[in-house]
């Protein structure tokens, strides 16, 4: 064994990529273990920790540096695996042309050189975020925030700022927004329409303005507000601008809100500025209370493909319809895979990269089945003690920051989810396993050839013990998504994966496969 | 917000450069900040920083 280091002085690349080059380098040959990272004290204890410690890191990395430590069979092959690293991010130097000559490190210079900004994106990490963010609000663009760990302190004062100047502040911890066609951060390629969405939910967002673009229209704006938005202590500010902003919009007809039940003041401002508008307004707080959203004469939604099967009726002046049948369960099928089971394979092991869509299926599956453990925050669920052991039914959100410290987010990097699938095809009482492929700007290039490969081996395991797994999935995203949808769920199906339409149908005939 | 929705959108990134390539590929007009934390990520210094500001 031998560990090599190198150290790029004053070169600085983003903790996403560098992530994926750590991803990159350890797959090569020989590698055991690998690490490309920023030389900040934190990081040097890290690999110090880790066993990737050379003299070289503890004399020559500062904070200003990049260090590849590679622990490899021998010395050739780390320098393999080290030049393979160089190799790989002179190809980002080139690519980094598409970016243009001038790449400025600083908002002020950027603002100078970009004639007419009105919005900027920021993904930094959350303890910087309120030092940048001023300096957007102070001047005068519109800003969405991606990062997270961003202090509801910082939150507040932003967003009030934000409101005094009539700017807009999506986030902290907004994955998803849509501004004039553009998808920004995550984002899914959906059709340009009528229907304005205003979530409190990343993949809630995604899932809605993507069945609304397969339904045929479109979306005028997606704003998202991060998920405290709706707390008592924000007080909804976002999830109020974007509201009225969408009311007053001429190219939106049909308002469409997603949200986790909002604190009861924040419910009561968002339905009373709702009521006073004569554009019809769907609503979705998903398990939240739908005769409280009737009462206040906008029409409420159970689940979100009903909330977009709903605006979709609207913006095509029909009733909004009742949208019920749209979740039976096809008995056929489900009978047909039940006959297959052994008689101890019982449970549910739902592995999910999207929270709202995790949410979502929570929700659908009380009532219907029982025992149901989660790392969610839900109330009809036990709290799972052990986020990496499955009990009985289980619904896990990789998302969630167990998962995520110092790795990349399940829809770019979903081998922790692939390795969970072939665990849970070694438990005799699985029966179901449920995933979310989620497409979009910015996620895994194929996440149903990456889960197939999961899904293969954890079939292959099942069968030598002569059991049947059922694979329940749902495909979230649009034919114009770079991963397109159309050729994912092909590919699943071909390989006999269950595939539906949307999160509620496939949470839905999940619940029958395992009801009694 | 209107002023927002009616006006070619152009956006200032700053972090993460997968933000920045998508926009530009889609030929959205977007500049992107290559961020590094400010006083070589030392708390101390910063806010002395921003005390002198």
């Amino acid at each position: 064994m031998f560990i090599k280091s190198h150290i790029l002085k004053n070169t600085f690349r983003d903790s996403v990529y560098l992530m994926r080059l750590s991803g990159t380098v350890r797959e090569f040959e020989g590698v055991i273990e690998a690490e490309t990272i920023v030389g900040t004290d934190h990081n040097k204890k890290f690999l110090r920790s880790g066993g990737l410690w050379t003299d070289e890191i503890e004399t020559e990395a500062g904070a200003n540096d990049l260090i590849i430590a590679v622990k490899a069979e021998d010395e050739e092959k780390a320098e393999q695996a080290i030049q393979s690293a160089l190799d790989e991010m002179n190809k980002q130097v080139e690519r980094e042309n598409l970016l243009g000559d001038f790449v400025p490190r600083t908002f002020e210079t950027a603002l100078q050189n970009l004639s007419g900004a009105n919005l900027a994106l920021l993904s930094i990490p959350g303890r910087y975020v309120r030092r940048e963010a001023d300096q957007v609000l102070d001047a005068g663009l519109h800003l969405m925030i991606f990062s997270d760990n961003v202090s509801l302190e910082d939150e507040v004062a932003l967003k009030q700022k934000a409101l005094e100047k009539d700017l807009l502040v999506m986030g902290p911890d907004c994955g998803t927004a849509i501004i004039n066609g553009i998808p920004l951060a995550f984002a899914n390629e959906v059709k340009q329409g009528k229907i304005g969405v205003v979530a409190a939910a990343g993949t809630g967002l995604q899932e809605v303005s993507s069945l609304i673009s397969n339904l045929g229209e479109g979306i005028s704006q997606g704003i998202g507000t991060g998920g405290r938005d709706v707390k008592a202590a924000v007080g909804g500010i976002t999830m109020l601008q974007g509201l009225e902003a969408l009311l007053k919009d001429s190219n939106t007809e049909v308002v469409v809100i997603v949200s986790k039940p909002p604190d009861s003041e924040v419910t009561e401002k968002v339905l009373a500025a709702a009521a006073e508008s004569k554009k019809p307004v769907v609503v979705n707080f998903l398990g939240g209370d739908l005769e409280q959203v009737r009462k206040a004469g906008c029409e409420p939604a159970g689940t979100l493909k009903e909330a977009a099967q709903k605006a979709v009726n609207l913006s095509r002046k029909k009733d909004a319809g009742s949208g019920d049948s749209v979740l039976k369960a096809d008995e056929k099928l489900a009978g047909g895979e039940k006959k297959k089971y052994k008689e101890n394979q019982k449970y549910l092991r739902a592995l999910y990269s999207g929270g709202t869509l995790a949410y979502e299926t929570l929700i659908l599956l009380q009532g219907t089945i029982s025992d149901i453990y989660t790392n969610l925050s839900y109330e009809g669920a036990e709290k799972i003690d052990d986020v990496y052991k499955s009990r009985a039914n289980t619904v896990i959100d990789f998302g969630e920051d167990e998962f995520t410290q110092g790795r990349l987010h399940p829809m770019i990097d979903p081998s922790l989810r692939n390795s969970r699938i072939i665990e849970e095809s070694k438990d005799p009482e699985t029966a179901v396993i449920m995933l979310d492929l989620v497409l979009g700007h910015n996620a895994h290039p194929d996440p149903a050839g990456s889960a197939l490969e999961a899904i293969r081996e954890a079939k292959e395991i099942a069968q030598k013990d002569g059991r049947h797994l059922s694979f329940v999935t749902t495909v979230c995203g649009t034919d114009e998504d770079i991963q397109n949808r159309g050729e994912q769920v092909a590919k699943l199906e071909k390989e006999g994966v269950l595939v539906f339409p949307s999160n509620a149908d496939a949470a839905v005939f999940a619940a029958e496969l395992l009801s009694n | 917000m209107e002023t927002l929705f009616n006006s070619e959108l152009k956006i200032i990134n700053i972090g993460l450069e997968g933000f920045a390539e998508t926009l530009k590929e889609r030929g959205t007009s977007v500049m992107h900040v290559r961020w590094q934390p400010p006083a070589m990520g030392n708390d101390d210094l910063l806010s002395l920083l921003d005390k002198l500001k």
